[in-house]
């Protein structure tokens, strides 16, 4: 915090990263940084091992999103492997809201998400990502692997999301049941803060997606699973769920610039 | 012998394990599926064993009863299950199956499951059903082979059940369908998981739709 506004205290942003200068896009959350990650190589390749790490101090607010989705081309040669982690001091907010992976014929791409929450800290974290056949063959990914865990501060594993899925298995009726993106959104914070799951699957319909909310393990808050017939329809689904939970959280919804 | 009598007792569905009101999310799929059959069932007989199941109980049931006596280990097996299962009706299902599960072999006398009872009253353990089965099989002297194979037929016969019970599927497509995942269930015993492995899944569909139908109103089974 600085000057009664989050501030971006430090940064280190090598290739291919980029992002924005804050934003302060929402009158009733003056002091909620907004800022767009940015990707200057076109996606995500084979072999590529990118972390991001991300650490929101005490009392700050955060908004962090990216510019657009981002693609993870094809992978014959080596899988590629995404890592971010986020930590959230006491009394501090992050929303985290990536687009969703857009997974390209023979992408092979394993990412993980490791949040941890300090006393009294609140998040909004998506995590998505959608199959997409720029020929239009319906070519499927090679695989794709997600692993998010939320620990306290004790360091203890209170949510650990692990799953992975062949291009292959996705036929399955219980799987994807014929939809092509899928994501969760998991709003930790305290019970009385939360929004209504019903009313949350019940925009997820309006959307053009369908999603199914419940308690997530370890009371931390909502975990609300979603799917979508596109990464573009899942990502705008994603952002209009979490501004509702962000205006049963923090009492703001998260306005963003266009991207 | 004595083995494989006890694994033939633990997977039928007389054994009261609370198995039988537990349909994993395939009610629910059914309620809001008009056109699934017998083929479909079929189908999220094998979703759910391969990409849920397979990594998710059979880890956990393979942690536990590789912890003989360890109660912390049992314990540790079990927490990571609840922190993996974010559908919040499968993981009061999963547990309320343990409890169940418990307290038949409690009132039957099975060695060591009176201290397991105590842990999961005291808050040390969480008593889901796979970390219960793991500890218990493994107390009854089954290998792991056969408490994986036990425990993942009466699971996938549980599911069968509660289908036909619903009317949607037949007797006979019901045990075709159960039939045609037998080889996976082989498969899935005979490689036992890795040492350390936690808990994963990838199974949105059903996750889906057993969050959404625990709201609704009208309900046979308890997922």
């Amino acid at each position: 915090m600085a000057g009664g506004r989050t501030a971006l205290l430090h940064q280190y942003v090598p290739y291919p990263f980029h992002i924005t200068r804050p934003f302060y896009p929402n009158p009733p959350r003056p002091d909620l940084a907004a800022l767009y990650l940015q990707s200057a190589s076109g996606g995500v390749y084979a072999g590529d091992d990118l972390s991001l790490a991300l650490e929101v101090g005490q009392g700050a607010a955060a908004h962090v999103t990216t510019q657009s989705a981002t693609i993870v081309h094809a992978c014959e040669a080596a899988p590629a492997r995404l890592t971010t982690s986020a930590s959230v001091a006491a009394g501090g907010f992050l929303a985290y809201l990536p687009d969703p992976l857009v997974l390209f014929p023979a992408a092979d791409v394993a990412a993980t998400l490791d949040i941890t929450l300090h006393n009294g800290a609140r998040a909004i974290i998506a995590d998505a990502a959608a199959m997409h056949d720029p020929r239009g063959e319906g070519r499927a990914f090679a695989r794709f692997h997600g692993a998010i865990t939320v620990r306290d501060a004790s360091g203890a594993v209170r949510l650990s999301d692990r799953g992975g899925v062949d291009g292959a298995a996705l036929s399955g009726p219980g799987v994807l049941g014929g939809w092509r993106a899928w994501g969760l959104l998991l709003v930790l914070g305290p019970a009385n803060l939360l929004p209504d799951p019903a009313a949350l699957e019940a925009a997820a319909d309006a959307a053009g997606c369908f999603a199914g909310a419940s308690a997530a393990p370890g009371g931390l808050g909502l975990a609300v699973r979603l799917l979508g017939p596109d990464g573009g329809t899942l990502g705008r689904c994603i952002a209009a769920l979490a501004a509702d939970a962000a205006q049963a959280l923090t009492g703001c919804r998260l306005l963003a610039r266009g991207k | 012998m004595i083995a494989t009598l006890h694994a033939l007792w633990q997977a039928d569905s007389g054994f009261p394990s609370g198995s039988f009101a537990f349909s994993g999310g395939l009610e629910a799929f059914f309620a809001a599926a008009p056109q699934a059959d017998g083929t479909t069932l079929a189908a999220l007989l094998r979703d759910t064993l391969a990409q849920r199941w397979a990594n998710s109980e059979r880890v956990t049931l393979a942690a536990a009863y590789r912890a003989g006596t360890d109660l912390d280990a049992i314990a540790r097996a079990d927490a990571a299950l609840e922190a993996a299962t974010l559908v919040q009706p499968l993981r009061d299902g999963s547990r309320r199956n343990g409890a169940a599960f418990l307290a038949a072999h409690d009132r039957l006398g099975t060695q060591g499951v009176a201290r397991l009872r105590a842990a999961c009253r005291s808050g040390i353990c969480l008593g889901h059903l796979a970390a219960m089965q793991g500890a218990v099989f493994a107390a009854l002297g089954m290998d792991l082979a056969t408490a994986i194979a036990a425990a993942g037929y009466a699971g996938a016969a549980a599911m069968v059940t509660a289908v036909v019970r619903l009317g949607r599927v037949g007797a006979i497509e019901g045990q075709r369908a159960l039939a045609s995942v037998l080889p996976l269930l082989a498969d899935l015993a005979a490689a036992a998981p890795p040492h350390g492995a936690l808990p994963e899944g990838f199974l949105p569909m059903l996750d889906i739709a057993a969050a959404r139908h625990a709201r609704s109103a009208l309900r046979l089974f308890a997922t």
